[in-house]
């Protein structure tokens, strides 16, 4: 059987998801219990999950919670906004061609005629939708929203540190979507006091949310049947079991790690012992007891007084330990193990094969190491003292039962991939049109003129440059091939115009290393705009290099200059927009840290935006397509307003939001609380991506055959 | 092959608690929990069809466990009270009854549940900080001198579960015994903090309540042939004593992963053998007295011991390893090798003990922190119903040692606090957060509903059909025998509250629980000549209710949000 694959069907689907998810959305959101077949019961408001748990049949909605999933890999927050915009898109659209459709039935066409027609016309909307993700949202976003966006780092410093208060609001406003009610403002005020306890220092935020990302299991302890208020942070690691022997010890504390049972075996795998009389097997025996014993005599004599170990040690290695009182905790997960060497760089020994004597450098102090009964269950708490910029600290989270535990934990976990996608710069590339007569001279044009102080200006370039610097030096052939590779990029131009100052006559080989001097003062300033791994590599310059390589530059410069005359269309890119050429490419970025003020300030700004452009643009379909993306992205403030009344309501809200954009004064927001833009901008895009999945699809063809039948057929094909 | 299976989509509901079934299925659990509750409180027998043994019982831990909850809404509320109850072992019925409560009159309300989530948490907080502070009209601090408080204690949990079938004179016993146990526990000489010991509980099943008793050390059970064996030994001060936790049966201990090749004639259990005697003969020159071993001793190794007097005892089992190191100072050893000095330890002295048709042996250490709780009852059911209360008995006195204060129990706390609560918003009327969130009469019907389902609490107390009355003084719990009547004198009538602080010649006021009242200033400092009379108070654990307290609150709020149940149907 086949359906027609049609916006309606679509909107049906995203309608009744709507519903599900709207009730569960922003700070008055209710939560939703799912059940598991194992009989589990699972509290949550995170959309990506309810969307999972109702195992949807349709292949439409399967394919939107597809999409939704893969956004949330990506962001880990906004999956019912992303419902709800894209609902509100399709509704949009359905009305738009509604109208059309009376016109088309005018003309008289055969049903099914008129059917692929329709299609085509979808065609044509998504093509219109992809144009408009790639070129207007991306200019509106960086010539227009821009000068709103606040930032999470405090101005005051040039360094990027953060404001406390800000991260206290945009984590509030978070949790608030996540948690319930009683709940966010304890929850958010625990993560923000973990995330600033755990920094080292001012700076280090980045590898702090990287590392707590990662290992999110190992750094918080659930505890259930307490209410939720004793959840509290503790300084140290605490591992997830008990000691297997535990020796209270003071002061210097050594601890060492190992993978492999301390007590020697009779045989390895892979070999055979070959036993021949009684007495062999005792001495050998008796060799292994005393081999083990000097191992652990030496592990006390180096003051060691904690064994941390990733297998089950045997009974006699647990023997000694507890008669040199050395404290042991075996089987710890690899994991647990990863963390521990990434918090303080201890790696595991290597027991010598007969030496008794043997080194143990690998070793660590710790403040402390004392058993931690939370819940009558008893866990190893460690004070580790951090190598690195994370100064480790646990979250103990409590309530009275499981399923709210989970749901604060994963609350907690998307609070830090959101932080760490915020620290993230995003890039924004749009094309710039305008008709200039003489486009085509003009890069030629600009180049001449410059002289090396341009450089200043396009400072975005210079890593690529430098690598074009070292390449150089490897001669004339592996150049030319590197010229070859850059032409065929989209960008080229700007590594042929850098070299422009060198190449001409005047320029003494000493103006060159001034240039390559400059190059190298502006490389600190962080400027991530071209992504390409293989230019970055070789971007570790020296200065020595740079001079041995002076002469080959200029010469290196005559080259590519020949190239750069020849292919004089060269689109360049630059930030700067003023200069006239026919297709100019805007690599801008939103910066990282940038946040507006939460209660849909992002969707007005960008609904009023929007609607200027459309208004201006002279191409029909691109101002619909504006107009009605522009008039979907309200339903979420709708939404969220919904419960309010008087001088809240969505009406009253929006319409002091205009006057305020019209006149140029600073928006006020009601609501205290910050979120993250490149967030609320991924999911702008992901859902127009959806969208246009959506709309390309003409048919679904409904199969009634077992999956199975096709995994046979792999496999036969692979024998 | 794998099997694909296409999975089955979910069932979505929206508004659950607006659903018929599941108010029904509420009601009736609320039910079964109050019907458990107190003293007068109805048993349940609980029978699976399947098979099994039946267990009556009226405690949550005991009931929860074997009560197969199907709605996902039930099974939180379930899931909860048995966390908390495995947290505290106390106080299961009361949250389990209060929260059902709460959301049933919250319901009644009609209010939004974003407000009602609100105010219930505001309420909460007034309730912990006023259980918190000094001023709290229901709190008794324990003094450790006195032994009286924590009696009343261990007594009001005992008599607290009627499936244990006690008589007046087995529940004092019973309560004396617990909290001599407990005392035992305590180490004498303490640092800067305790490490408390062990209470075993030893089984007599089948034997007089009465004959239950306590003994400090390990009772460890043994055949009457094996007692007879054991040689009485020469005494001296102390006993030495060697426990072994490493097997001494004589098998291969690990290999390895590689392969062992052994030459024809060659035998290794001889050779393992030979070296168990090395190790016997070790022990006997090391004048060794006992020793012990958490899994099997060689034959050949206990008679060698046995000839050398030296006692061997063997199969110990891992559950008694831990006390057994603890008190007899050994380090358990793991090397059939050569053992070193330091990890013998010592007993006092060492006696077989015989309870009914068990014998046992009897370690009797040099200092106590361990000992043996020897409980006998009639039947097994009733059996495992006093082993279930004691253990709670032994956690609240532990509880109770964390933070040394008691609550009063008998429903005075309830109503008290209920009256306290009223009393605080009606003072605080004019005073309400303009962003708040909520209006006055908001506050006033959420304030009704929690404190009528914490005086509802009190009032399951009595399931005879007698009235329940507060007085307008304390605010604390009385109630009336059933078809009383009706033109009486109170003070008459009525003889202790329910905690029996007060006596009703104390010129009180009496009002009936569910009439309503203006709201009144409950007396908040205790009458300190009266706690020191009273000498048969009815006592709550205080961190097992201020926590069952407030489980109660939170889940109630938990299920009040709830906007839809999915339920996965695979």
């Amino acid at each position: 059987m086949a359906a027609a694959g049609s916006v309606k069907a679509a909107l049906q689907v995203a309608e009744v998801l709507e519903t599900i998810v709207s009730g569960c959305v922003g700070p008055e959101g209710r939560q939703v219990l799912c059940t598991k077949p194992t009989g589990e019961v699972l509290l949550s408001r995170d959309g990506g999950r309810l969307l999972e748990a109702l195992h949807l049949e349709h292949p439409l909605a399967r394919m939107m919670v597809a999409c939704v999933s893969s956004h949330l890999r990506k962001t880990g927050d906004g999956a019912k906004t992303f419902i709800i915009f894209l609902c509100h898109l399709l509704r949009g659209l359905h009305a738009v061609t509604d109208k059309e459709k009376d016109s088309l039935t005018s003309k008289n066409i055969q049903t099914h005629g008129r059917y692929w027609k329709n299609c085509c016309q979808w065609k044509f909307i998504s093509q219109a939708l992809l144009t408009f993700q790639t070129q207007i949202l991306d200019y509106v976003m960086d010539q227009h929203l821009s000068r709103h966006f606040l930032s999470i780092f405090s101005s005051s410093t040039k360094e990027r540190t953060l404001c406390r208060s800000s991260v206290e609001l945009l984590l509030g406003a978070y949790f608030r979507g996540r948690v319930g009610r009683n709940n966010h403002a304890f929850i958010s005020q625990l993560m923000c006091d973990y995330f600033f306890k755990c920094m080292a220092c001012e700076s280090g935020f980045e590898e702090v949310c990287e590392l707590v990302d990662d290992c999110f299991v190992e750094l918080n302890v659930g505890v259930t049947g307490l209410p939720v208020s004793d959840s509290r942070i503790i300084p140290g690691l605490v591992l997830h079991r008990d000691f297997s022997v535990y020796c209270p010890a003071d002061g210097d504390i050594r601890i060492v790690l190992v993978t492999e049972t301390i007590q020697p075996l009779f045989s390895t795998s892979g070999t055979e012992f070959i036993l021949n009389s009684e007495e062999q097997f005792q001495t050998s025996q008796f060799w292994i007891i005393e081999r083990t014993k000097v191992i652990m005599q030496h592990l006390q004599s180096q003051n060691v007084k904690l064994l941390l170990s990733s297998v089950k040690q045997p009974d006699l290695v647990i023997y000694y330990a507890r008669l040199y009182s050395i404290s042991v905790v075996e089987c710890l997960s690899s994991e647990e193990i990863s963390v521990i060497q990434r918090i303080i760089s201890l790696y595991p020994i290597v027991l010598p094969q007969a030496s008794s004597q043997f080194d143990i450098s690998n070793n660590a102090l710790v403040k402390f190491c004392k058993p931690l009964i939370l819940r009558s269950k008893r866990y190893v708490h460690l004070g580790l003292i951090s190598t690195c910029l994370f100064i480790p600290h646990c979250i103990v989270l409590c309530g009275p039962v499981q399923g709210l535990v989970k749901q604060h934990e994963d609350a907690l976990h998307g609070a830090f991939k959101m932080l760490q996608q915020l620290f993230k710069d995003l890039d924004l590339s749009y094309m710039i049109q305008v008709s200039d007569q003489n486009y085509a001279l003009r890069p030629l044009i600009y180049k001449n003129t410059t002289e090396s102080n341009h450089l200043l200006e396009i400072g975005s370039i210079q890593r690529p440059n430098q690598g074009t610097v070292v390449e150089n030096k490897d001669g004339l052939a592996e150049t030319q091939r590197h010229v070859k590779i850059y032409s065929n990029m989209v960008v080229p131009s700007v590594e042929l115009e850098t070299h422009i100052p060198c190449a001409t006559p005047k320029v003494s080989p000493t103006d060159t290393y001034q240039t390559d001097e400059t190059l190298r003062c502006l490389s600190p300033h962080k400027t991530k705009i071209i992504d390409d791994p293989d230019l970055c590599i070789e971007c570790n310059s020296t200065n020595s290099t740079t001079e041995n390589s002076r002469l080959e530059i200029s010469y290196e410069n005559v080259k590519i200059t020949k190239i750069a005359g020849k292919g004089s269309t060269f689109p360049v890119r630059n930030k700067s927009l003023e200069m006239g050429t026919a297709q100019n490419y805007c690599f801008s970025s939103i910066p990282a840290g940038c946040v507006l003020p939460v209660g849909g300030n992002f969707e007005i700004l960008l609904n009023y935006y929007l609607l200027n452009y459309a208004k201006k643009c002279q191409q029909s379909e691109i101002a619909m397509v504006s107009t009605i993306i522009a008039n979907a992205v309200l339903g979420i403030p709708k939404i969220l307003y919904k419960s309010k009344n008087g001088n809240r309501s969505f009406p009253q809200v929006y319409i002091r939001a205009l006057h305020a954009l019209q006149t140029n004064q600073p928006m006020v927001s009601i609501h205290t609380g910050l979120e993250s833009v490149s967030g609320r901008y991924q999911l702008l895009t992901s859902v127009l991506q959806c969208l246009t999945k959506i709309l390309t699809i003409d048919l679904v063809i409904d199969i009634k055959r077992q999956p199975q039948e096709i995994y046979d057929l792999d496999s036969e094909e692979e024998l | 092959m794998a099997r694909l299976e296409a999975k089955k989509p979910s069932l979505c509901k929206s508004e659950p608690l607006t659903s018929e079934r599941v108010r029904a299925t509420l009601s009736v659990l609320k039910g079964i929990v109050t019907s458990c509750y107190g003293p007068s409180g109805r048993l349940k027998q609980l029978h699976n069809g399947l098979g099994g043994s039946v267990c009556t019982t009226s405690q949550s831990s005991a009931l929860l466990a074997n009560l197969s909850v199907t709605h996902p809404i039930l099974k939180i509320l379930t899931t909860s009270v048995q966390n908390h109850v495995s947290c505290f072992s106390d106080c299961g019925l009361v949250t389990a009854i209060l929260c059902c409560n709460l959301i049933e009159n919250v319901q009644k309300t009609g209010l939004t549940p974003s407000s009602a989530i609100k105010l219930n948490k505001h309420l909460l907080n007034l309730c912990t900080t006023y259980l918190r502070s000094k001023d709290c009209g229901c709190l008794i601090p324990v003094n450790f001198d006195n032994t009286q408080i924590l009696l009343c204690l261990v007594r009001s949990v005992l008599t607290s579960k009627p499936a244990c079938m006690l008589t007046r004179k087995e529940t004092d016993h019973i309560s004396t015994l617990i909290l001599r146990a407990f005392l035992l526990t305590i180490p004498e000489n303490t640092e800067d903090h305790i490490i408390l010991g062990k209470s075993i509980i030893v089984p007599l099943k089948g034997q007089r309540v009465i004959d239950s008793t306590v003994l400090p050390g390990i009772l460890i059970q043994m055949s009457e042939v094996q007692l007879m064996k054991i040689l009485p030994i020469k005494k001296s001060d102390s006993l030495k004593v060697a426990l072994f936790h490493a097997s001494l049966s004589g098998d291969l201990s690990d290999a390895g992963e590689g392969t062992l090749v052994v030459d024809y004639g060659v035998c290794l259990e001889n050779a393992v053998l030979d070296q168990l005697l090395n190790l016997g003969r070790q022990l006997v020159s090391d004048h060794v007295d006992l020793v012990m071993c958490q899994k099997v001793i060689h034959p050949s190794l206990k008679q060698f011991l046995n000839m050398h007097r030296v006692i061997a005892i063997d199969r110990v089992g891992v559950a008694l390893m831990e006390p057994l190191s603890k008190v007899t100072g050994t380090q358990p050893i793991g090397s059939l090798g050569s053992i070193s000095p330091s990890s013998y330890g010592s007993v006092k002295d060492l006696r077989t003990a015989k309870f009914g048709f068990k014998s046992f042996f009897h370690l009797i250490p040099n200092e106590v922190t361990v000992c043996s709780l020897l409980l006998g009852n009639r039947n097994d059911t009733a059996w495992d119903e006093l082993k279930l209360t004691c253990q709670t008995a032994l956690h609240v006195l532990q509880l109770t040692i964390k933070e040394p204060c008691v609550l009063l129990g008998g429903g005075c706390t309830e109503t008290h606090l209920a009256a306290y609560i009223r009393h605080k918003t009606f003072i605080e009327r004019g005073s309400i957060p303009k962003d708040g969130g909520y209006t006055q009469t908001e506050l006033q019907l959420i304030t009704e509903a929690f404190c009528t389902a914490l005086e509802s609490v009190a009032g399951s107390l009595e399931h005879d059909g007698g009235e329940i009355l507060t007085d307008m003084k304390y605010g604390h719990f009385w109630s009336v025998q059933a078809d009383s009547p009706s033109v009486v004198n109170w003070p008459d009538l009525l003889s202790r509250c329910g905690c029996g602080l007060h006596n009703s010649q104390e010129e009180l006021n009496w009002s009936f629980l569910r009439s309503t009242r203006h709201p009144f200033a409950p007396q908040t400092c205790l009458p300190h000549e009266t706690l020191g009379s009273a000498n048969n108070l009815t006592l709550d654990c205080f961190t097992a209710k201020l926590s069952g307290l407030q489980v109660a609150v939170e889940t109630a709020n938990l299920i009040l949000d709830l906007s839809y149940v999915i339920e996965d149907k695979n």
